[in-house]
């Protein structure tokens, strides 16, 4: 059977949104990704087909950020790019995309990653002031100008963040951190055990940090070069209960449980990651990481988005024809701590597997020593748009290190949906 | 006959310029009678029969370069010149009096001579393409415009911007000559002729008006239009041409007064002051010279230095190992040139002052107009950092730019070896170690070869590119090709220490460090050699490189060439006391705000208690630049260089020698070998110096009343 693998992968450091990668653009991130991609597989530039990234707040100055990547990467004109969106699966999408594409042959080599830059998502006026100004540019006449001047007022000028925008759903009219919320009610989960799987991810990741260097590339951080970014910066080596008990929570002031602490943190970041055929691997000297054996997408209720893992996982365990205790390694991605525990408790459930599935039995029990073993996105970071592949590059790494036979890879996504992978070595 | 050709296409008439057997058109005499008795014709037709008239030009990518640089070569006197430029503007004048509308399409290069005959035109029109280039760089070749360029040109782009495009001789593109007026539309190349008569048409119908003058702003109209502002002006004109060429040129003066002296005044003044201005130059010395570096340049663009049938390799990335000053600047100018390149260095330190350089230049270039701004961040990008030799697999070329010191080049060309394919070339950015050294430890000493560039990189237009024993013709080839690519005029030379300019250049280094132990002062010694038109003295130049460097690089040609290599004590007793030149700011010189001073501890460290000497400038001048004939007369004879001209155009492009004496070997013709032979043997004689002795091919010369040139 002809597999698609994943040769190898890496990405620049996750860095908390407004520090030291507060000027790079998403598309300069991207690049250097790509860039490190083709230096560390020696992979001839002429050789890649398409360059295929999930961007989630597409810069305005690099619409189809992936073609400008791929530009500015080196990869020679005649080459394809284009970017796309699942939200926060864009990341894997841009590799099922990939796999997509060379299965049905329109390509051999790719490059899939994801590239966000959530500190250079733009504030944006309201559309009374944007009408008027363009109104104004467009009017002939002085009387039809003052007229339009006169109707501005001083309320028009304040701006909304992009991100806060980016990061409500407009079906439901909740936030994520308000979703996140649906959930800790619905499944009781307090506030205790969301801090306990928190701190957890900060103690992993920052252990780990040898390893998940394997998979990151410096950075020297422009426009000043004064800096190198080496490591992850959300980690933090001395988290504890105490600080994390003293946040208060963000989205339900009175009777929340969520709070920035036990969420995903805003992070820049950008993963490439590059797929082909095993054949061709083989054909160019490759020992590929790993081999993507199924892969799945589906949709839920938008306004319990965080419990897509616990939907997508028994299908693509269905499609791989594997179960879950086959998975030596599980990595979901933690928009929050109660959105990954609420999955944990549904696939764990036997009325969850019959009320969806018409199973018998639970899907399964994830335990914590085969989960996020290096930390998640508490400790790391949520570039959006990026995620995706990073959870790809760190399963298929420690699946390596483990020499693990089959890894699953999930996340939830905004909107309501749910993303998951199988790899096997 | 028939560098022109005139179509007549119902009423409107189209000269076409097509200099036979030539690349390029050009305005000879020839040429120029032809084209007085055609616009005589047209004189009698126009009006009536025809109505317009478009000068064109059959040549790809070429208007009109110019006058013929031979015929003006051979001026030998004023008289003859006057004479020259009149005619010129006589007939170009009547081309400018036709009662008809006239358009210059503008196909590509449209320079001096043909930019004039374009400004005689009523319009001019150009073609999209980045084959145009507008400009007068009469300048270079220590000319002015003579044929009307210095009175045209300020009445259509206006006298500021004229006069900064004639002081400058730079080119402008196509679109920025429609900014500035100079084209009064652009077409498409393939249209440029049919849609300029479409434009004549208009123009007849009075459906179009030309505008050219755009709104200037308060001070440049001031400049412009108020005879004060013009005082102003061109004073600072004249301080900044004397504060740019040292006053060695005459020529960018000259321009200046001419248009000072004819601004406003009437057109047959103008001209002929113009000619007789032009006259006076074109006589010179210096406009001889700049002719014959001229050449030398066309000359070293495409010389073939391997055999043609050899093909060179592509290079689509390169490996940079040393991300020092010679790294970083050659990273950069690979950015600029669209090369990506690998930067290895082995601490992240280098690698962030590399980028932090080159984005200093980049930004320089983009305030500069040279690069748009969106090209800064791409260019920047092509370099992409590292600490290990990951992504040097594929590299088609790679340059080693680490210390100086065989062992440490050693290691790094065994490792290259071992990690880049054998179709890759291994050069070494060397500047004194032995090509044939560094390459042994490399698998295959073939693909090894020196390419030694000069610092700051990204000015410097020379490379050396050394050929070791084993180098082979395919490496050469390759390099030789991937040099001119990012812009440099190469010249092969052989594999010996210090190998052509080093070696020269040291000889001059070292003398200048002679004469100061002999108590001269050290801003002495430098000015004598600026005034004879250097960029800078040997000694602020040794400063430049850094005393450390400097001394280590004399030892080794001391250890290579024996007594006449002496390094002069003083390097040695200077770098013991450790002034590690400019990287401190205080070596030789001391650097307070700007200003240089002469470090008076040197003095002390030289043992001199008094910087008094009894020699002469004359002798000090003669003694450093006549060890350097002497060097380069041993490189001819050992093979190091091929010929006179290579050291010449090595030695204006990599040291700064100055163009306007036309190279050093064209000097010391100038000066005659047997005089230099006699000077030499004096000073050997009076310094009991072997290192004056003259060498026996300069001997050999002397006797038989040659020059390195041939027969004077």
């Amino acid at each position: 059977m002809d597999r698609i693998a994943v040769i190898d992968g890496i990405r620049t450091p996750f860095v908390k949104a407004w520090t030291l990668f507060e000027d790079i653009p998403a598309q300069i991130l991207g690049t250097i990704s790509v860039r490190e991609l083709l230096e560390i597989t020696h992979l001839k530039s002429n050789l890649v087909d398409e360059v295929i990234f999930g961007a989630v707040a597409q810069p305005v100055e690099a619409s189809n950020v992936a073609r400008v990547i791929s530009l500015y990467a080196g990869i020679p004109k005649e080459k394809r790019a284009y970017s796309l969106s699942r939200n926060c699966a864009s990341g894997f999408e841009s590799v099922t995309s990939g796999f997509e594409k060379i299965t049905c042959g329109l390509d051999e080599i790719v490059i899939a990653g994801g590239a966000e830059s959530m500190s250079n998502i733009p504030l944006v006026f309201g559309k009374d002031i944007t009408k008027i100004l363009m109104r104004l540019n467009k009017s002939k006449t002085l009387m039809r100008k003052l007229k339009l001047l006169s109707g501005i007022r001083p309320s028009h000028f304040k701006p909304v963040a992009g991100l806060v925008l980016g990061l409500t759903d407009p079906v439901c009219g909740l936030n994520m951190g308000q979703t996140a919320e649906v959930l800790a009610k619905e499944f009781g989960i307090t506030r205790k055990e969301q801090d306990e799987f928190s701190l957890t991810s900060h103690k992993r990741a920052a252990a780990n940090r040898m390893k998940l260097r394997e998979e990151i590339a410096p950075v020297i951080v422009p426009p000043d070069y004064d800096i190198v970014v080496m490591d992850d910066n959300g980690p933090r080596e001395n988290q504890t209960m105490e600080a994390l008990g003293s946040l208060s929570p963000y989205f339900d002031k009175y009777t929340g449980t969520v709070t920035v602490g036990n969420s995903c943190q805003v992070t820049d970041g950008a993963c490439a990651l590059l797929v082909m055929k095993e054949e061709k691997a083989r054909q160019m000297g490759y020992e590929p990481l790993g081999y993507i054996r199924a892969y799945a997408y589906n949709g839920l209720a938008p306004n319990k988005m965080g419990l897509g893992p616990a939907y997508s996982i028994p299908t693509v365990l269905k499609r791989a024809g594997l179960k879950l205790k086959d998975m030596d390694l599980v990595e979901i991605n933690e928009a929050f701590a109660v959105q990954v525990l609420a999955c944990i408790k549904a696939l764990a459930s036997k009325k969850f597997a019959e009320e969806n599935f018409s199973y018998p039995e639970p899907i399964g029990q994830i335990d914590m020593d085969r989960l996020n073993v290096n930390g998640g996105a508490i400790a790391l970071g949520h570039p959006v748009g990026t995620s995706g592949s990073r959870l790809i590059l760190t399963l298929a790494k420690e699946m390596k290190r483990r020499n693990a036979k089959f890894g699953l890879a999930s996340l939830c996504v905004g909107g309501g949906q749910g993303g998951a992978i199988i790899l096997e070595r | 006959m028939d560098a022109l050709n005139l179509k007549i296409e119902n009423d409107i008439a189209i000269l076409e310029f097509d200099t036979p057997d030539s690349r390029v058109n050009v305005l000879n005499r020839q040429t120029m009678q032809e084209l007085d008795s055609i616009v005589d014709q047209l004189a009698a037709r126009a009006g009536s029969e025809i109505k317009g008239l478009i000068v064109s030009s059959k040549k790809e990518g070429i208007f009109i370069a110019g006058a013929d640089i031979k015929e003006i070569e051979k001026i030998s006197s004023a008289k003859e010149a006057v004479e020259k430029a009149q005619i010129g503007k006589y007939i170009l004048n009547k081309l400018g009096r036709l009662n008809l509308i006239t358009v210059a399409a503008i196909n590509g290069a449209c320079l001096g001579g043909g930019l004039e005959l374009a400004l005689h035109c009523k319009y001019r029109t150009a073609s999209f393409s980045e084959a145009v280039r507008i400009g007068l760089p009469e300048v270079k070749l220590g000319l002015i415009p003579g044929f009307g360029g210095t009175q045209k040109l300020p009445k259509i782009v206006g006298l500021l911007r004229a006069t900064n495009m004639i002081l400058s001789g730079e080119m402008v593109s196509g679109p920025d000559a429609l900014r500035y007026g100079l084209v009064d539309r652009l077409f498409p190349p393939m249209r440029l002729v049919e849609d300029s008569r479409d434009f004549i048409r208009e123009l007849l119908n009075g459906r179009v008006a030309v505008k050219r003058r755009k709104k200037q702003g308060l001070r440049n109209s001031f400049l412009e239009n108020t005879p004060l502002g013009r005082a102003v002006f061109f004073d600072q004109a004249g301080k900044n041409v004397i504060k740019k060429t040292k006053g060695f040129y005459p020529a960018p003066l000259k321009a200046i007064e001419v248009i000072k002296r004819t601004y406003g005044q009437s057109a047959e003044r103008g001209s002929l002051l113009e000619s007789e201005a032009f006259s006076k130059l074109a006589v010179t010395e210096i406009s001889k010279n700049l002719i014959k570096v001229f050449y030398l340049n066309e000359e070293f663009k495409n010389f073939p230095w391997v055999d043609a049938a050899i093909k060179p390799a592509r290079v689509d990335k390169c490996g940079i190992v040393g991300a020092g000053v010679m790294g970083g600047g050659i990273a950069q100018l690979l950015g600029f040139y669209d090369i990506p390149s690998r930067l290895k260095d082995i601490n992240y330190e280098a690698l962030k002052t590399a980028l932090k350089t080159a984005k200093g230049l980049f930004d320089y270039a983009a305030k500069k107009r040279i690069l748009r701004r969106h090209q800064v961040d791409y260019k920047l990008g092509l370099i992409s950092p590292t600490v290990t030799y990951k992504g040097f697999e594929n590299t088609d070329l790679v340059i080693e730019a680490v210390v100086e010191d065989l062992n440490i080049k050693q290691k790094v060309f065994k490792e290259l070896g071992e990690i880049t394919t054998c179709a890759a070339v291994l050069a070494s950015n060397t500047s004194s170690l032995p090509i044939t050294k560094i390459a042994e430890a490399a698998n295959s000493p073939d693909r090894v070869v020196g390419l030694h560039f000069f610092n700051p990189v990204h000015r410097m237009p020379l490379v050396e590119v050394i050929r070791s024993s084993r180098t082979s013709d395919q490496a050469l080839a390759t390099t030789i090709r991937f040099a001119r690519r990012i812009g440099k005029v190469v010249i092969v030379v052989k594999d010996v220490p210090g190998f052509l300019i080093n070696r020269i250049l040291l000889s001059y280094l070292n003398e200048a460090g002679f004469l100061f132990e002999e108590g001269m002062k050290m801003d002495d010694i430098d000015r004598i050699a600026r005034d004879f038109g250097m960029p800078m003295g040997p000694i602020e130049l040794i400063d430049e490189i850094g005393v450390d460097v400097g001394y280590k690089v004399a030892k080794i040609l001391e250890g290579a060439y024996g007594e006449r290599m002496r390094a002069a004590p003083i390097l040695e007793k200077v770098r013991d006391k450790m002034f590690p030149g400019k990287k401190t700011k205080s070596c030789f010189y001391i650097r307070a705000k700007n200003k240089k001073m002469p470090n008076p501890d040197i003095y002390k460290i030289a043992g001199i208690s008094r910087a008094d000497s009894a020699i002469s400038d004359e002798v000090a001048l003669k003694r450093m630049l006549y060890v350097m004939i002497n060097e380069a007369a041993r490189c001819l004879e050992e093979g190091v260089a091929d010929r006179p001209q290579t050291v010449d155009i090595g030695m204006i492009m990599g040291t700064g020698f100055p163009p306007f004496r036309a190279g050093l070997l064209r000097y010391a013709d100038s000066l005659g070998t047997d005089n230099i032979v006699r000077t030499l043997y004096d000073f050997e004689k009076a310094k009991k110096a072997e290192r004056f002795r003259p060498c026996n091919y300069l001997i050999s010369m002397a006797q038989t009343k040659r020059g390195f040139y041939g027969t004077i």
